[in-house]
């Protein structure tokens, strides 16, 4: 199986757009910039609603109106994080594919963390109608919190698995 | 100020603090989850005022939900970042790429401040001024300009 994904990485980096990325000393930075302002748009508004499903901070407003307003930026965040993830995956596929810090964010946490999501922005609209929350919102926005911190850890740990 | 970065970097708890490889993990996630908050939640509110994000909430009702989680993100990555900072803080000083960083971010959160000062003061009205779009196309740029010169510290100072 992972022999199957080298093939498919080597590949990948040999794409132009994986030489040009690599090749460059200004495009690495500008695309994970690209990939950092797309997190900082999905991440950023997905804490604001977790924490305001689990019942901390103001409590004026409701989760329901939270989630409706950031809704469509809140997506837009994580095609433009893909987007420049992708790019920077394909720059130095080979590295990351046997990397487990890669495989643990990538093949676990990232996938479980926009399924809890997903449930968390539908169920909103029901469990955030009133200011206050009831005790599954504030479970699963604690789920959902733990899971991106996971994903964060993951992240940066990639850098001290880096065999190469 | 180099004599104070220097006396800084060989401080035996920035030292202690430094060899601390689960703590310096620790500091890496906080700065990371708190730039992504300040910066995502400061940006809805850029958006919203820019009239392209959540049309139906007043300025003021979004501002209400983000604020708090806006400056909680920029306390959060301050404080870690300040102890990433001292442990490398003498060619963190003298890296230009890394002062044009916190010029940016300290005039980002100038604006983000008066973004929300702005929109506290408009009640419920659905829209705002044309001064208060320009301060929050500004604020938009600016944070970025942040991450693009945070990215750019490491790629061409070789610090951090």
């Amino acid at each position: 199986m992972l022999s199957f994904f080298m093939v498919i990485a080597k590949w990948l980096q040999s794409t132009w757009w994986a030489l040009d990325i690599s090749g460059s000393t200004w495009a690495y930075p500008f695309v994970q910039a690209t990939h950092f302002t797309g997190l900082s748009l999905w991440i950023g508004t997905n804490l604001s609603l977790d924490l305001r499903l689990m019942g901390v901070g103001r409590k004026h407003r409701t989760a329901a109106e939270l989630s409706v307003a950031t809704f469509w930026w809140n997506w837009l965040g994580l095609l433009i994080a893909i987007t420049g993830g992708f790019m920077l995956f394909s720059s130095a596929a080979t590295k990351y594919i046997p990397n487990p810090a890669f495989e643990i964010k990538l093949g676990i946490f990232v996938p479980l963390g926009i399924i809890v999501h997903i449930v968390n922005q539908q169920m909103a609209k029901s469990w955030g109608a009133t200011p206050d929350t009831p005790a599954i919102a504030k479970f699963m926005g604690l789920v959902e919190l733990l899971i991106w911190f996971a994903v964060i850890t993951c992240a940066v740990s990639i850098p001290n698995f880096d065999t190469h | 100020m180099l004599h104070f970065c220097q006396w800084l970097e060989k401080n035996s708890w920035i030292i202690a603090l430094d060899s601390n490889v689960p703590l310096s993990l620790f500091f890496e996630i906080m700065h990371y989850s708190g730039f992504f908050l300040v910066v995502g939640t400061t940006v809805v509110m850029d958006l919203r005022v820019l009239g392209l994000a959540g049309v139906k909430e007043s300025p003021s009702a979004i501002a209400e939900q983000l604020v708090p989680w806006m400056w909680t993100g920029l306390a959060m990555a301050t404080l870690s970042g300040f102890f990433m900072f001292a442990a490398d803080a003498a060619d963190f000083y003298l890296a230009y790429t890394f002062r044009v960083k916190i010029l940016i971010v300290v005039l980002a959160a100038i604006l983000g401040a008066v973004v929300q000062r702005r929109t506290s003061r408009s009640s419920e009205a659905l829209s705002v001024s044309a001064g208060a779009k320009v301060v929050a196309f500004i604020s938009l740029i600016l944070w970025i300009g942040a991450i693009l010169a945070s990215v750019e510290v490491p790629a061409i100072s070789g610090v951090g």
